[in-house]
């Protein structure tokens, strides 16, 4: 990056700086704070270890120091300013996940363009969210889009700010699906005197897959007979002999079934289970990147604060709103909007942006400042003279 | 309040505590003055290495309710994670059998008895009850086990507590506390993956309840360790405490470490087994304290040998001879691997990392080792022994 581009960045993000009102985290004095300049050097510094006090208002400083990147950190401390983790004592911290599009299995980097790769991270979003809505039972969630590519959610429920790194791995394994052990999501009931295997119906990834066995068994049972058993056969491990003893029992046992006895259907519905256990765990697991969950200390992009890789705003999302959430039209700062200005192409291509399609050629041209901006902060323009 | 059995039962209890302060006790003057409650007291911690519980309580209530103060300065005055950490082990799993057992009394007269615990009682203790309850509802938080009247009746919940109808009966923990009473079990079950979780509460059965208990204890008599004791107890105590170092530090030759898992060694030991696999000629403080640690995890003579053996130039006899001598076989002393402090002295501590400095305090590379095992899940481990079983096995099947 040109220093006339840095130059001209900075000043504009200490105009939206100047313009935006922040709703600082709870308890944002007794946080960490971190920013990264706007500096010439190769790679960027990280600024940490300072206090609000040390900031002065969150406002002001923001706007004095018109900084690339802010961060704020997860943990609360007695005294955030001191220089090494120790001293600042430690005293709880939010639960924080963070989905990134570089870490998605779903995702083939180089081949999905921005917006494929945001979406795939909004579905993967939406899964995390029932994970922690439905399993965890969690009140107080904030989303937010992360300015990049993907999405930040804080959990600050009481319940969650006390544990430990090695509960938060828990919690990590638990919406990834790592470790579990297919005969665990079974137990055991007594009936009428004998031990019955049965599926964990009750909650966990238990639930899900017999969740995923009565959907399975509804789309069974509306196909004709030899469809159904010809269904059955493509499983791994399951021939014919297996298939019709699997059909016969899900035929004529739908309500045990339902209440997740499982001993009815034989080795063959073992068999199919284990196959639907990593079927369910491949399907719905939320690929969350760990260190950021389990390190209590961590430092994450303020929300209302721009992402000075993208020049797109760090923006909280409203449940109620994620579904039309667009990162690309939401997450455009107002500051850039209604200006043009003349940039430098050096990586041309397209772009889509606010709504729009933008094929871009190399060299001088003259375009809406939101779009020169990321393309700037993406290090695909310099700026050029007005 | 005058002390009653059940505060001498569970002394880590609030009420007990609160019984030993309204009787008046002044520490300083009981541990000079009351011979048979600091013998009690030294018992707790001697039984707590040896046979990880506190022992048989002593017939007086009094001695037995008075001696978990004492234990729990004694164990601040040595001051040694691991002694602490056995120590509450310790209390906690002879909590577990005492608790388990009052659960379990399911005769009729036991509402009379205000000298066993209730479930309710318990949970109430470790301010679980808002946290913890049972999936047929017995528990709702209605039950008020601090209420007078209920105090001596146990509430609801004992003799059916965990089991009821030779059924197990169901329980709901909420998660983050399951986490935190769950995070020192090991097995795979435990995992919250494999646990059914929903709107935030994990079910567990009834045995499983009284597992999580047991770390609750742990817990709380862990709590404030070390205390910081006062000059004046210091020195009247100084021989016990002296008596519980020396059997600490003879605790660490007897270890039952007998697993070799080398990705699992303290950074020293890495480095030193990586210098004699080199080739390198040690200085004898680091053979010997290579040697000394690989004989204390169990590994025989022939198998030091042999694991030393990678290259040409080394010294066999002289070898076997040294781990023969720090095993006792050519000398009657058995020689224990240096501490952590020795180890540093002489150079040899290196790539100290954060287990080091963080959870074994710098205190002896086998704490190290035995926390990175326990840390492990035993069946993904495998033993070096039986690695090198498997490849001359194969290599018989091929000639």
């Amino acid at each position: 990056m040109q220093e006339q581009t840095r130059a001209y960045l900075r000043g504009r993000f200490g105009d939206h700086y100047r313009r935006t009102e922040f709703t600082p985290p709870p308890e944002a004095n007794e946080r960490e704070w971190g920013y990264v300049p706007w500096t010439d050097s190769p790679g960027e510094t990280m600024v940490r270890h300072r206090s609000l006090l040390d900031m002065g208002s969150l406002e002001d400083f923001l706007a004095r120091e018109k900084p690339k990147h802010v961060y704020f950190s997860a943990g609360r401390y007695d005294d955030p300013g001191a220089s090494s983790m120790g001293a600042k004592t430690w005293r709880s911290s939010d639960l924080v996940f963070d989905l990134d599009a570089d870490h998605l299995p779903s995702v083939t980097l180089g081949e999905d363009s921005y917006a494929e790769m945001l979406a795939k991270c909004k579905d993967a979003l939406k899964r995390l969210l029932d994970f922690l809505d439905d399993d965890f039972g969690f009140d107080d969630l904030t989303v937010v889009f992360s300015g990049g590519r993907g999405y930040h959610v804080h959990v600050r429920d009481e319940t969650v700010q006390q544990l430990e790194s090695d509960s938060r791995r828990e919690i990590v394994d638990y919406v990834r699906g790592i470790g579990l052990d297919p005969e665990l999501v079974e137990t055991t009931e007594m009936r009428g005197g004998v031990t019955a295997r049965v599926l964990e119906t009750e909650g966990g990834w238990g639930r899900r897959v017999h969740e995923h066995l009565l959907t399975f068994v509804d789309d069974l049972l509306a196909m004709d007979d030899d469809e159904a058993k010809a269904r059955l056969q493509e499983m791994d491990g399951i021939g014919e002999g297996r298939a019709n003893t699997i059909y016969g029992a899900l035929e004529n046992n739908a309500e045990a079934l339902e209440a997740g006895n499982i001993e009815l259907g034989g080795v063959g519905l073992r068999t199919l289970l284990d196959a639907f256990v990593s079927e369910v765990v491949e399907q719905q697991n939320a690929p969350i990147d760990e260190p950021v969950t389990t390190d209590v200390n961590r430092l994450i992009r303020l929300p209302g604060s721009l992402h000075g890789g993208s020049a797109l705003q760090v923006q909280r999302i409203d449940r109620a709103d994620l579904d039309a959430f667009d990162p690309l039209v939401d997450a455009v700062p107002e500051t850039f909007v209604g200006h043009e200005i003349n940039v430098d192409v050096t990586d041309p291509g397209p772009v889509e942006l606010k709504g729009d399609s933008f094929n871009l050629q190399a060299g001088e041209v003259s375009v809406p400042e939101y779009l020169g901006a990321f393309l700037m902060a993406r290090g695909r323009a310099e700026k050029a003279p007005e | 309040m005058t002390i009653q059995p059940i505060h001498a039962r569970y002394p880590f209890r609030e009420t007990a505590r609160q019984a030993v302060g309204e009787a008046g006790v002044d520490l300083a003057a009981l541990v000079a003055e009351d011979a048979a409650v600091v013998e009690r007291g030294v018992e707790r911690v001697v039984w707590a290495l040896e046979d990880g519980t506190v022992g048989d309580a002593h017939d007086v209530d009094r001695i037995e309710l008075l001696s978990y103060p004492v234990a729990r300065v004694l164990v601040s005055q040595v001051d040694e994670h691991i002694l602490t950490r056995r120590y509450a082990e310790a209390e906690a799993a002879t909590a577990y059998e005492r608790f388990t057992a009052d659960f379990a009394d399911t005769t009729e007269l036991k509402s009379a008895n205000a000298q066993q615990l209730s479930l309710s009682d318990l949970l109430a203790e470790f301010d679980l009850s808002g946290v913890i309850r049972s999936a047929d509802g017995s528990l709702a938080s209605g039950a008020s086990e601090t209420s007078p009247e209920r105090r001596s009746g146990g509430g609801i919940g004992d003799g059916s507590a965990v089991v009821s109808d030779g059924q197990s009966r169901e329980f709901r923990v909420e998660v983050g506390t399951y986490l935190d009473l769950a995070s020192d079990q090991r097995g795979d079950e435990w995992g919250l993956v494999n646990r059914a979780l929903a709107d935030g509460e994990v079910v567990v059965d009834g045995e499983e309840l009284l597992v999580l208990l047991r770390q609750a204890v742990r817990h709380r008599v862990e709590d404030g360790l070390p205390l910081n004791v006062p000059a004046a107890i210091e020195s009247e105590l100084e021989a016990e405490a002296a008596d519980l170092r020396e059997r600490l530090s003879e605790l660490d030759l007897t270890r039952d470490i007998d697993t070799v898992v080398p990705e699992l060694f303290p950074p020293c030991m890495k480095s030193l087994l990586d210098r004699v696999q080199k080739g390198e000629h040690l200085e004898h403080h680091s053979r010997f304290a290579i040697a000394s640690f690989l004989t204390s995890i169990g590994m025989t003579t022939d198998e030091i040998v042999d694991i030393f053996q990678v290259n040409p130039g080394f010294g066999e006899e002289a070898t076997r001879y040294q781990v023969d001598h720090i095993r006792g076989a050519t000398s009657p002393t058995d020689y224990s691997p240096p501490s952590c402090a020795t180890m540093q002295s002489y150079g040899d501590c290196v790539n100290k990392d954060d287990i080091c400095e963080d959870v074994i305090d710098e205190s002896h590379p086998l704490n190290y080792y035995e926390h990175r095992l326990d840390q492990e899940d035993e069946d993904d481990l495998t033993d070096w022994r039986e690695q090198r079983g498997d490849d001359d096995a194969e290599a018989d099947s091929e000639a």
